[in-house]
């Protein structure tokens, strides 16, 4: 038997906002510490990985490790049908998953819906991470990094982040023109969320593909700060934390432009 | 049930591109309208090629038992096949890679066949990928990372869209290298791209070719990118597929290793008559397969018959420019002379077209009248029929070009303004047994006692058994008059009187009005614009815009587009004399469709006599605009080059009222 318990429903609308549009099919895999999530994008250039961990539920129950395969599509139809404030209780047999059950709460009467969706066998590989040393790892509040995308998303499709010890600089060269945008260290003791901080091993300068940070900065609602991990010919890193876990995303970078 | 078509005319102008291809590949490669004799002995030399090979050697690319089919071991057979134009060695290659995935993965036989074919069903379910050529160079630049403007620039340098994705380098690595493709992932990659619609379709169906394309190694990109174009292009004829699946699988029998030399070389040229005779009575790879894995060649007839409800391929006439030749032919035979309607040609409760498109859609009433037609013991059939427009109160036939203003889909009876009537010429299947193998005579026979004539609905076919010149040419000239195309000339008794469905046999002779010298129109046009070439024709252009002269308002009409009769050395010479004359912007005299934009435009500088089949009204062609129709112009269609008229100045070519007059002059046969 399956059964997690999440009191903020809202959670898990903006958890599966923030993957559905770099993969359409995944598994959730479950397992007594948790549920997890690790997919690549279509063209194998991007991996979001979610981890939730047990303790965020009440309560939370698995017998074993077993996995949904799940359209997030269909899924997200579903969710669609929860309220803001609902509480969301997913429930799953676990030896023979053909579908998930969803159970919205209301948290002020007594209403309560319960939805099946339907699951598919996933032929999926599993990619295992090794812990890396990053040459580079910057924490900034996730809506100044959501906005900079944003921002040189206008000219151009591909964004430099060069790092030095005091300065982080976005550069993009597009056929309009050219953008940059540079941020300093700061930190606040009043606004800690605020603050931006450098951990730097040595310079690094890479380029990256906009298209997908804009996709990856949709994880901008779970947390107020992002953190960035790059090292030279690695993929970067972007993780957004919260309470429960955290949700990762892994992107190669670009090599010589045209 | 299934129905034909004789003289399916596509309207302008997406014909004109595909004719081009279709000749280029039949310069080296053998196709469509092949000359059974010759067939024959190649079919003959295959097999003795096949039996004196020292082994079916494997291809290059193995793979373990049981597992899927790598998509690379196909890419490396097309590769092979690519590179050469000889038919023995391309059959070699392809049976022996047949052979191979018989031993190792018998499952994925039916997919490798649909892609060696580049299709993805049955041609009568009549499912298209859907994917044009914008689609996939956006796919391509997004797998890659470049810029769609560099793909488009490197697909006019090359001119084949899967060189370039080829050759793309990746800007955007992977994280990881996808696993290898297999055929069943490809294949059902591509059914469902073929099946995405409506919403966001295109965004999916980009996603689709993606995923593909990125875990594509080596050529793969090449042919992947050309079968989702639909243009494979590596000159393979259906044809060679066929004769190679029927000796792959009697290869594979078990019997086969005990015989001789002689018998071997016998058994693959049986096989292949086998196979290909039921494919055209059962044109349909989804049920042929798997009968073939299952009980072999010889027990392949008796388990795959001609089915009411799968169309079957029509049979065709060889083409005569003569009644004298066609007497030739016949000579010493009972034969028969019938009127050829022009018209689409048809079947029963499900109509299909000559390239058994599902019309049936098209054609509610033909269906309800259906039952009027039927004696009462008829209980199934197929017939060979055509289908002619028909005017109610002259009680006439009118011409084709009326019959294509029908609507295609989804007619409502009440709102047809188009009569048909139904000229039945053959029967090919009655009451539960196929009648193809029994004479023209005997067929004849029972369809007239299978059906009864209803004025303006249903007749059959006129006919005559004449045995002199002048007794045909009269019949001849009465055809005509009567709004046919000519005659068909068919013998009655024996064995060349059988239905060979699909082949194009000399046992069935047409002799249209437009093989006859003399008919059929020729005009002077001046070339305005030209398209590049594609394929073989890269660098040079490949297809001409052609224009109309309209001496009142002193412009240019566009006419159509025209792609056949140049040689190779012409299309050079074209190039080199109209490359001096290339102008960025079209003249402002030029009166032409927005959607119809050549690559290059010309200033008016040669005039080119062109023949033409016949003229139909076109919206996209600007020829005799209101003359005819107030907003539709005039096109040509199936032109050819004739030559260049130097002593014409571009002023001095046809111009609109001679358009008009020579369309309308088609409807003044009586």
């Amino acid at each position: 038997m399956f059964e997690a318990r999440l009191t903020q429903g809202a959670l898990l609308k903006r958890l599966l906002d923030s993957v559905k549009e770099l993969v359409t099919d995944a598994n959730f895999d479950c397992s007594e510490t948790g549920i997890s999530l690790q997919a690549m994008d279509n063209s194998h250039v991007a991996l979001v990985s979610l981890s939730l961990r047990s303790e965020g539920f009440n309560p939370y129950r698995c017998d074993r490790g077993f996995s949904l395969g799940v359209n997030l599509n269909s899924l997200n139809k579903i969710m669609k049908c929860a309220g803001n404030d609902d509480i969301i209780t997913l429930k799953a047999d676990d030896s023979s998953a053909d579908s998930l059950c969803l159970v919205f709460e209301s948290p002020v009467n007594e209403r309560v819906s319960e939805y099946e969706l339907k699951l598919m066998d996933i032929d999926q590989e599993h990619l295992s991470i090794p812990e890396t040393d990053y040459d580079a790892t910057i924490l900034m509040p996730s809506a100044e990094f959501q906005r900079i995308c944003r921002d040189l998303m206008v000219v151009s499709e591909s964004v430099t982040i060069d790092i030095s010890k005091d300065e982080i600089r976005f550069t993009a060269e597009g056929e309009l023109g050219t953008g940059n945008v540079k941020l300093k260290p700061t930190s606040s003791i009043d606004k800690p969320e605020e603050s931006i901080t450098i951990e730097l091993g040595q310079t690094v300068s890479l380029q990256f593909s906009l298209k997908y940070l804009t996709n990856f900065t949709r994880g901008t609602p779970l947390s107020e700060q992002v953190m960035l991990c790059l090292s030279d010919n690695m993929p970067l890193l972007v993780e957004y934390k919260m309470d429960i876990g955290y949700i990762r995303y892994y992107l190669a970078p670009k090599v010589g432009d045209e | 049930m299934g129905l034909k078509i004789e003289e399916v005319k596509e309207l302008e102008p997406k014909v004109v591109e595909e004719k081009v291809q279709s000749e280029e590949e039949i310069d080296t490669k053998n196709d469509d309208g092949i000359d059974a004799e010759k067939e024959m002995n190649a079919i003959k030399a295959s097999a003795t090629n096949l039996v004196n090979l020292v082994s079916t050697k494997a291809s290059d690319i193995d793979w373990e038992a049981g597992t899927p089919v790598p998509y690379a071991a196909l890419c490396k057979t097309f590769e092979k096949i690519e590179a050469t134009t000889k038919r023995l060695e391309i059959q070699e290659h392809l049976t022996t890679f047949f052979v191979q995935i018989i031993e190792h993965s018998p499952d994925n036989l039916l997919e490798t066949l649909y892609l060696c074919l580049n299709r993805i069903c049955p041609e009568y379910e009549n499912l298209e990928l859907g994917v044009g050529e914008s689609l996939l160079i956006k796919a391509i630049a997004e797998a890659t990372g470049r810029k769609t403007s560099k793909v488009k620039e490197e697909l006019t340098k090359w001119g084949d869209l899967g060189k370039v994705a080829k050759d793309s380098k990746s800007t955007q690595p992977t994280l990881v290298k996808p696993k290898p493709l297999t055929i069943p992932a490809v294949f059902s990659k591509m059914k469902s791209i073929a099946n995405t619609n409506g919403q966001d379709s295109q965004e999916r169906k980009i996603r689709d070719i993606k995923f593909l394309l990125t875990a594509c190694r080596g050529d793969e990109a090449k042919y992947l990118i050309r079968s989702l174009e639909g243009k494979l292009r590596i000159g393979l004829a259906e044809q060679t597929i066929l004769i190679s699946l029927a000796q792959s699988i009697a290869l594979k029998d078990p019997g086969y290793q005990n015989l001789s030399k002689t018998l071997k070389a016998e058994e693959l040229t049986a096989a292949a008559d086998i196979v290909k005779s039921v494919y055209s009575e059962v044109p349909s790879y989804d049920i042929i397969v798997p009968t073939l894995l299952k009980v072999g060649v010889k027990g392949l007839r008796e388990d795959c018959k001609l089915t009411p409800g799968i169309p079957l391929k029509p049979m065709l006439a060889h083409p005569t420019k003569s009644i004298t030749e066609a007497l030739d032919r016949v000579e010493g035979q009972t034969f028969t002379c019938e009127f050829k309607y022009d018209g689409e040609q048809d079947g029963t409760t499900k109509i299909y077209s000559r390239n058994l498109e599902d019309s049936s859609m098209k054609y509610p009433d033909v269906l309800e009248k259906l039952s009027s037609i039927v004696k009462p013991d008829t209980k199934s059939f197929v017939l060979d029929c055509e289908i002619v427009a028909w005017d109610p109160e002259k009680n006439c036939l009118l011409p084709f070009q009326i019959l294509s203003t029908r609507k295609r889909k989804d007619v409502k009876e009440s709102d047809i303004k188009v009569c048909v009537c139904l000229y039945a010429f053959d029967l090919l299947y009655l009451n539960g047994e196929s009648l193809l193998q029994k004479s023209f005579t005997e067929r004849r026979e029972l369809l007239y006692n299978a059906f009864q004539e209803i004025e303006g609905k249903f007749a059959f076919a006129r006919y005559m058994n004449a045995s002199n010149v002048e007794e045909i040419q009269a019949f001849l000239d009465e055809s005509v008059k009567a709004s046919c195309e000519g005659l068909m000339v068919k013998i009655l008794d024996g064995q060349e009187s059988r239905y060979e469905p699909s082949k194009r046999s000399r046992n069935w002779l047409k002799i249209k009005k437009d093989y006859i010298s003399g008919v059929g129109d020729s005009l002077d046009l001046v070339v305005i614009g030209a398209y590049l070439g594609r394929g073989k024709r890269t660098s040079v252009y490949g297809t001409f815009l052609l224009a109309c002269y309209d001496p009142d308002n002193e412009e240019y009409q566009t006419i159509c587009k025209i792609g056949t009769g140049f040689s190779d050395v012409s299309l050079e010479n074209h190039f080199k004399f109209l490359k001096e004359h290339e102008i960025p912007e079209p003249k402002t005299y030029y009166n032409y469709d927005k959607g119809a934009k050549p690559d290059v435009w010309f200033e008016p500088c040669q005039v080119w006599e062109v023949k033409t089949a016949d003229l139909s009204i076109s919206p996209i062609y600007k020829a005799a605009l209101g003359k005819i129709d107030p907003s539709k112009g005039v096109s040509l269609r199936f032109p050819r080059f004739i030559q260049i008229r130097e002593d014409k100045k571009p002023e001095d070519a046809t111009s609109n009222d001679q358009v008009a007059d020579l369309y309308r002059s088609q409807f003044r046969n009586e």
